[in-house]
This record gives structure tokens, sequence and C-alpha cells, in this order.
């Protein structure tokens, strides 16, 4: 057995197959012992967590939050309190005001690629990137990583396509990298505009059309279309896009039957995916955020009791 | 069953670079033989001896300006003009009233033509909504609805990341792009080339930069995204050189020309007034050098005819207050017999391939652009040695702003079958 030995979470990137594998193993126990009632544990009694989140978010926050009590820590909430923080002072000075809160774990989430990173070579706690740009979303990547499995997907013969916006995804990226460590095939399709050139460097292949790539997916990964996008000229219209890309029941190659259906959320409906396939019997979604949580949990206790 | 068989013409088959005397049957709007000695006492006899019998003639740039400007041209009178000027399918370019940027719109131009064509009208739409240069139009239900190009013809994409995106985006859905270049900041109000005549007359210049600057700008834009990109009416010799370099680089970029870029130079606003007037301006004879010899080395693969009808009371009067165009569908086939055959700028063959094989394969009609069996039956038959003076005034199109009048000319078409129908016949529209 690998010895965990990170500090920090900041990218999928960093972790090896075998870490990725530990944090599965140690969720899927997780997700198991959250089907109790009642619950908590005091695994992480006197422990201090700070969710620290620049970026509007809800389920992201809540998870971690929730994740953290379960362990029994504390946590405390800062977002919309930030502006008051700061009040004209750099980021960094911001930064160490907040190290001297002698918390343990911070969980930060922040519209700039790198931030978590940069934060880590400084700040005096376990830092969990919750987000940052366009870079990295591990936990998000975990999550689905650990819903694939429990829906006993062998990693080894598994194709993933991953539909839509992956310019501006930090979730493409890490789930991508992810999958490849644990043997995965990665697929991406959408919109020509909105696959970076140079996004082959993550392992995965670009198939156009969106038919098939679904033909070739036995998980159909659809991410969220944002509809900023559609005024910054990435597409012409949400009509368009429905028509061409979303996942739709009488898309050419997708077999209902066959192929397994997620999504990070939020979903719109009737844009990215129909809104009958979103809670479909191979529909993978609701499970993914209950992961989450169990990943969470997952990553807090190894972190701060092995890392 | 309706049939018809070509008697004794010299048949012209493009695709095989082949010339030969034979006969053409055509059955239910098909090619079904072609052989020599063919007798058929079922079929439609058209006696074409003497004269040259290949695939319809394509013309990729036409305005029918319907919807909205009817009174300039509508798609009946349009496409009589094109019968009588040998064409069998034209592209409409969408800057009508409303702009073609919608598939609703597409839907109800398609209505239209089933209603009233003679000929075979594809539509072009916008690139950019209302032609507003602004947002990208939804090319794939477009395509859907049965658009063929995207064209904000009369102007140039001035924006260049939409251009940029919307290029790169349309290779999901294999949409060219027909690029009308000229760089507005450039051009102003611009009349004529900008040079000796527009110093003589007092008339704003229009600069060639207008044309090359936007023109290479877009050339690295298809060149970066992969989009097929085609670039209409060139007028400009420097325009031909950066054509050919970046098809040398492997950029899927074409071109055509118009009849008056390469019969007229820019001395003829002297001559012919407003009629001449027309965008790009007709430029310089070292221009239309180059053009030629561009037709000639195969950089321009193209002749369409930028056939743009206007009411004359659009053209009279005040210059600078003048529409820029030129109606020329029923002569534009003569007009390129006499600037590209009579100096032997191209064969026969060849002008063939330039009216037909290519664009047929530019718009992606498998079954047009060929003389062989299978094929549709679009035929184009002409007389190459018969002259006839232009008369403008005889024109079935309504616009009858045309600087041509007057011109003796050869190599008119005489007989136009569309899907297997006579269509004209004897030089005489039937029904």
């Amino acid at each position: 057995m690998v010895k965990w030995q990170h500090k920090h979470l900041l990218g999928i990137d960093q972790l090896s197959g075998e870490e990725i594998g530990i944090l599965l193993e140690k969720g899927s126990q997780y997700r198991d012992w959250l089907e109790q009632s009642p619950k908590g544990s005091k695994r992480l009694e006197g422990y201090y967590l700070i969710n620290l989140f620049f970026e509007a978010s809800t389920r992201t926050r809540i998870s971690f939050e929730m994740a953290g009590k379960l362990l029994g820590m504390e946590v405390v909430n800062f977002t919309n309190e930030l502006s008051s923080i700061n009040k004209g002072e750099s980021f960094r000075d911001t930064m160490l005001t907040l190290a001297q809160l002698k918390a343990d774990a911070l969980v930060i989430r922040h519209q700039s690629s790198g931030i978590p990173l940069y934060i880590s070579q400084f700040l005096p706690f376990h830092i969990i990137n919750a987000g940052d740009g366009m870079r990295e979303h591990p936990t998000q990547a975990l999550l689905d990583l650990l819903t694939m499995k429990r829906d006993g997907i062998d990693f080894t013969q598994n194709t993933v396509a991953i539909i839509g916006d992956i310019l501006h995804s930090r979730v493409a990226r890490s789930l991508c990298l992810g999958l490849k460590k644990l043997g995965s095939q990665v697929i991406f399709s959408g919109p020509p505009t909105l696959i970076p050139s140079g996004i082959e460097v993550l392992g995965g292949q670009v198939v156009y059309p969106v038919e098939e790539a679904v033909r070739y997916a036995d998980v159909v990964y659809l991410l969220r279309i944002q509809k900023e996008r559609q005024e910054a000229g990435f597409f012409p219209s949400v009509k368009e896009y429905n028509q061409f890309f979303a996942l739709k029941e009488n898309r050419k190659g997708f077999d209902r039957g066959l192929k397994k259906i997620m999504h990070p959320g939020p979903v719109n409906r009737g844009l990215e995916i129909d809104s009958s396939l979103v809670e479909a019997e191979n529909s993978l979604i609701e499970e993914q955020v209950s992961c989450g949580l169990a990943i969470r949990m997952a990553v807090l206790e190894t972190l701060i009791l092995e890392g | 069953m309706n049939k018809v068989l070509i008697k004794n013409g010299t048949l012209i088959l493009p695709q095989t670079d082949r010339i030969m005397e034979a006969d053409v049957l055509i059955e239910n709007g098909v090619i079904v033989q072609i052989e020599s000695g063919i007798k058929d006492v079922k079929a439609e006899i058209i006696n074409a001896s003497g004269c040259l019998v290949g695939p319809g003639f394509i013309n990729l740039h036409v305005h029918f300006r319907e919807p909205g400007e009817e009174k300039k041209e509508d798609l009946l009178s349009g496409s009589r003009a094109a019968v009588k000027g040998g064409f069998t399918s034209v592209l409409c370019m969408p800057n009508t009233q409303p702009p073609i940027d919608s598939p609703l719109l597409i839907s109800y131009l398609l209505s239209r033509i089933r209603e009233v064509a003679l000929v075979n009208i594809f539509p072009a739409a916008a690139i950019s909504l209302g032609l507003e240069g602004k947002a990208m139009t939804d090319l794939g239900l477009l395509k859907d609805a049965g658009a063929k190009a995207l064209s904000d013809d009369g102007k140039c994409v001035k924006d260049s990341r939409l251009l940029y995106r919307i290029m790169t985006y349309s290779k999901y859905f294999h949409m060219p792009f027909i690029l009308h270049e000229e760089d507005r900041d450039i051009a102003g109000e611009g009349q004529v080339n900008e040079g000796s005549v527009s110093v003589k007359l007092g008339y704003r210049p229009l600069p060639k930069v207008a044309e090359d600057s936007i023109m290479a700008r877009d050339l690295v834009l298809a060149h970066s995204t992969g989009a097929t990109v085609h670039f209409t009416h060139l007028s400009t010799a420097f325009s031909v050189k950066l054509l050919e370099w970046f098809q040398n680089q492997g950029a899927k970029v074409s071109a055509d020309v118009t009849p008056h870029h390469l019969l007229l130079d820019d001395q003829s606003v002297i001559h012919y007034g407003s009629l001449a007037k027309v965008k790009p301006p007709l430029r310089d004879t070292s221009d239309i050098n180059v053009l030629k010899e561009g037709i000639q080395r195969g950089i321009i693969r193209i002749l369409a005819s930028d056939h743009a009808p206007h009411t004359l009371e659009d053209k009279e009067g005040d210059f600078n207050q003048a529409a820029f165009g030129i109606s020329n569908l029923e002569i534009a086939i003569p007009l390129y017999v006499k600037a590209l055959i009579d100096d032997e700028t191209v064969n026969w063959l060849e002008f063939w391939k330039l009216l037909s094989l290519y664009p047929a394969q530019f718009l992606g009609l498998a079954k047009k652009g060929s003389l062989a069996i299978g094929m549709d039956a679009d035929i184009t038959i002409i007389d190459p040695d018969t002259h006839h003076e232009v008369k403008v005034n005889e024109f079935v199109s309504k616009g009858k702003n045309c600087p041509f009048d007057g011109w003796q000319l050869r190599g008119w078409p005489v007989a136009t079958l569309i899907n297997g129908k006579i269509i004209m016949k004897n030089s005489k529209l039937e029904g």
C-alpha cells in the first residue's frame, strides 16, 4: 500500500493513480457510512476548517461544510464578507491575516488559476483547492471517479466523453487527468470554439461530431453551458447548441440503455441535456452529489491525519 | 416519360478533360446516355450542330433582391435572366430586406423558390445577424434549413473576433464562407478606384488597400482555423498574390472574378458614368492582367458575375448617390468569352470548369458540374461563333443597369435545360 504524502490537495495533476485509489477507497466507505442515521463522527474533532470562496458556489461550499461537520470539525465560512476583510489590503496580506486565525485546513475557490498553489507556499494550513480559474477542481474529479467506481465501472475498460465547454472548464481538466491516471480513455467534443487547441496535453482526444463521441463512450459527461458564452460569441444560440451539442433522447449514437450520464451540476435542463435524461435510470447525476460529500470527508481526513 | 435528345453537339466534359462529338439522351431529368448516333423517336430533339454542349453553368454570386426589393429583381425575373444567360444554378446573396439570417427566412425563401423559380436557386445565409457584424447566425440550423454558404456580401465582417470564432465554429458543420472584402474604415465614402480617374473627376477614392488589407487578415484567419473561405469579386493584383501564397500554405481558400472586372478598367467611369460604378471599383489594366494570369494559373478557379440589378432611378443623377452594381446575368457568358477565350487565357474546357465543375464542387453539388451518365440533366448549349449586339432594353432582368449596351459579343447560350426540362431553346425562353 502506498503511503499518503501530500500536505495539500491542489490538483489531480500532483496525484498518482495509487493515491487517487486511496481516496476513492476511503470515499467509498464514507459513502456507505452516509446511509446511516443518526450519523456523526469525532475523527476530526477539535480541528478547524475555513471555507474561503471568492467565487459564487453553493453546492461545493455546503458539501465541504457538511463533510467537515460530519467529521466533528468546526467550520467557518467566508464568502460575501471577504470584501470587508480586505478593505484595501493586498491579497497576500489578507491571506496572512487569515493565517493568524490558526485553523487547520483551508478550502479555497478562486477565479484565478494558480491561487491555491500560490498560497500553499506561505500559509501554514492544509490547502484544498475547491476550483481555481480554468485550471483544476480536484474534489469534483474525485467525486466523479468515485461515482463511476461505485457504479461498477472498470476504469481500464472505460471511455468517457466529456461534452461542452471544455475551454473554460476546470472540471474537464481535472476529470480527464484523473481518468487517464486510472487507465480510462477520454474523448472531448462540443463546439470547436469551446475546445481549446492543445487539449491533447491532458491525454484526451477530440472527436467530432458529438454523435461520434457519444457512440464510443461508456459514460457521457455533460458540462454546464453558461449563457455568457453565447453572449461572448462562442456559439450562436441556445437553440442551436441544444440541437447539435446537447445530449438528447434521439441523438444518434446515444443508446439510452447502455450509456451512463453524468453532469457536475447545476444542470441547465433543456440546454446541454434533455430534461428527461437528468433523472433517467442510467443517470448518475444525483449520486454524484452524495459521492461529493463522501469524497470530501475522505480528503479532509486523509490530509489532516496523514498529510 | 420526359425524354430529350441533344444531337450532333460538341460535348464538353470538364470532369474528365474531354471534348467529343456525340449525342446526349436525357430521361426524367437525368443524363442516361452519351454516344454517337443515338436514336429515340419519343424524345424531343435539340439540334446542337455547331454548338458546344456542357454541364449547366453555376453562378456563385447573384442578387435576386427577394424579399424586399422586388422593384430591382425578383426570383422569377432573376431566374429568367439566368436561363437566358445559360445558368442552371445560382447562389443568391442574403443581403435582402430583411437579410436572410434565420432558418425561418431560409425556409420562406425556399418555398418561394419552389413556387416560381425556373433554375436551381440556392440561398446563402448571413454570417452575422442582420448583417450587422455583431453576433453570429445559427449556422448549423441554417445549413439544415438549406443554406449552402455564409456571406455578409455587400460588406466585410469588420469584427475580427467574430469572424475568427465563426470560422472556428463553422468547421463542425463544413459550411463555406463567401467574403466580400472591403475595409470600411479605409474605404469610407470611396466611389471609384484611387488614381488618375478619382483625381480627374473629383470622386472620393476607394483604394486597393481597402480590399487587400482585409483580405490578408481573412486569409490568415482561414489558414489558422481551417475554414473553407471563398473570396468573391477579386479586383486587385495584390489580392491574387496573397491568395496564391496562402493556397501554397494549404489554406482552403478560393476566389472568383466578375466579367466587368476583366473587361473594364477604372477609366470606364469617364465613359459610362454611374453604370460603371461598382464594388469593388473597376481597377487598372495591370490588375486585369494579373487577374487573368491568376485564372490561367489556377489560382482563381471560379467565374461568378455579381449580378446586381438596380432600378434606373437608383443609378441616375448624382454619381455619389448612385447605387453600386451592374446587371449582367444574361450576358455574363459572352462577356467571359470575350475576356478569356478570345485572347486565349483559357480554352473551352477550362472555361467550363471555371463556370460549372468548380462552383459545383464548392457548393458540394455532387450531381452537377459534370456531363456524365447519372448526373442531373442541367445543360447549357453555346453557339460559339454567332455575334450579337447586347441590347440592354431587351434584358429579361428588371435590372437595366449595364454598361455593355451595344457591345458586339459571341458565345451566346442558345439552349438551357434544367433537370431535363428545356427552358430555353433557339435562344428563346420556353413558355
